[in-house]
């Protein structure tokens, strides 16, 4: 069962008071909350989108939909998990309104890669940019942030065996690319 | 010997949430390249949970609080009930706080516009507050009158830069409009709060 690891990985002193300040509309608990968030919440975006421009939007319209909201979180569960939650969809909403291209042979097209029969190896970075959008924001929600098939189901509006499969297939390419595959 | 399929690896990974995972775990015991297939899995996962984070490459937080600030006087103009103009005002702020700070708007000109009708909006927002019109407790009365002061010194440096004419002229422009901007959004909150506390 994977784990939420990254749940409880970003605290703030004092959260609590934040919390009531930033629904006070206190400007300098708003950057309290926004410096402890920034960076984990472009981090879960840049991992799911394809640009900087469109995570730099996930950024900005996950703290903006937070601070709208945040007199709907009622500290059950832990504050960065509810704000990774709003991330994580905008960043998929981004993804479906952008629309891009997603099936493996026009991915390929329009990045010019290699052809996948040639032996290559590259690094895991370069792997998991090269890889699907939705392909990508499976393999990361589900194995890195810990969501399960589920939740990711639902957040995609798609079923479990979609995110599955959507993961067994990223990972068979990101064996292949990081030159992980066993000899016969 | 029929090795496991990436899948059944993931589903003998996820043990526990995923049916079939104890046939897969029978094989895995007796094929020693399944085991070591398994072993990757992890180890692959293990370097993307090690991966170091990425940084947002500009710091948007201005953008963002200049967003929120104007939501949320539009909420409070809306629950005070003030008219269509004070709220037409607000939302126009919203959109120039958008239009300021989006790269295509770069220009040092196209800013101290955008800076000038954000000025020109708050002005409105204030107008329809009709301060003048209302009861003002000697607290709110000494910061609004502070904060006008500020703006007509304000608004005197701002005719002398005007008629300057030279070609620096304009960075200082933008930077005195943008700080009557700060100004007249204080001047705003100042009675919006005040409106809020003892009704219109």
């Amino acid at each position: 069962m994977p784990r939420a690891l990254a749940v409880d990985s970003y605290l703030i002193d004092d959260a609590e008071s934040v919390i009531a300040r930033v629904r006070a509309g206190d400007p300098a608990a708003l950057e309290v909350l926004y410096r402890s968030f920034e960076t984990p919440v472009y981090n879960v975006a840049r991992r799911i989108c394809r640009t900087v421009e469109d995570a730099e939007d996930v950024l900005q319209e996950t703290f903006l939909e937070v601070f709208r909201s945040i007199g709907q979180y009622r500290g059950e569960g832990s504050l960065w998990g509810w704000v990774r939650q709003v991330a994580a969809s905008k960043a998929l909403m981004r993804l479906r309104r952008n629309k891009y291209r997603d099936t493996d042979e026009l991915h390929d097209e329009v990045h010019a890669f290699r052809r996948e029969d040639t032996p290559l190896r590259m690094d895991l970075e370069a792997a998991l940019e090269r890889l699907p959008e939705i392909s990508r924001a499976v393999v990361w929600l589900h194995d890195v942030e810990g969501y399960t098939h589920e939740e990711i189901a639902a957040m995609m509006g798609k079923t479990p065996s979609f995110s599955k499969s959507q993961l067994a297939r990223a990972h068979v390419k990101l064996r292949r690319w990081l030159g992980e595959e066993a000899v016969a | 010997m029929t090795h496991l399929r990436m899948d059944q690896l993931l589903a003998l990974r996820d043990a526990g949430s995923e049916p079939g995972s104890a046939e897969a775990g029978s094989h895995i015991a007796e094929c020693a390249a399944c085991a070591a297939e398994l072993e990757r899995l992890h180890q692959r996962v293990a370097r993307m949970r090690a991966l170091p984070g990425l940084r947002p490459p500009r710091d948007r937080f201005a953008e963002v609080a200049l967003l929120v600030r104007g939501e949320r006087r539009q909420a409070r103009l809306r629950r005070l009930g003030v008219g269509a103009m004070a709220l037409a005002a607000s939302m126009a702020l919203i959109v120039i706080g958008r239009d300021v700070f989006t790269p295509d708007v770069a220009r040092a000109s196209d800013q101290l516009t955008a800076t000038m009708a954000e000025s020109a909006a708050l002005e409105q927002a204030l107008q329809a507050l009709r301060p003048d019109q209302r009861v003002t407790d000697a607290y709110t009365a000494r910061v609004a009158a502070s904060l006008e002061d500020r703006i007509a010194d304000l608004d005197r440096r701002l005719s002398a830069a005007q008629s300057g004419g030279t070609p620096a002229a304009e960075a200082e422009l933008l930077g005195l409009w943008r700080e009557r901007v700060g100004l007249m959004d204080a001047l705003v909150d100042v009675h919006v709060t005040r409106a809020e506390q003892v009704g219109l």
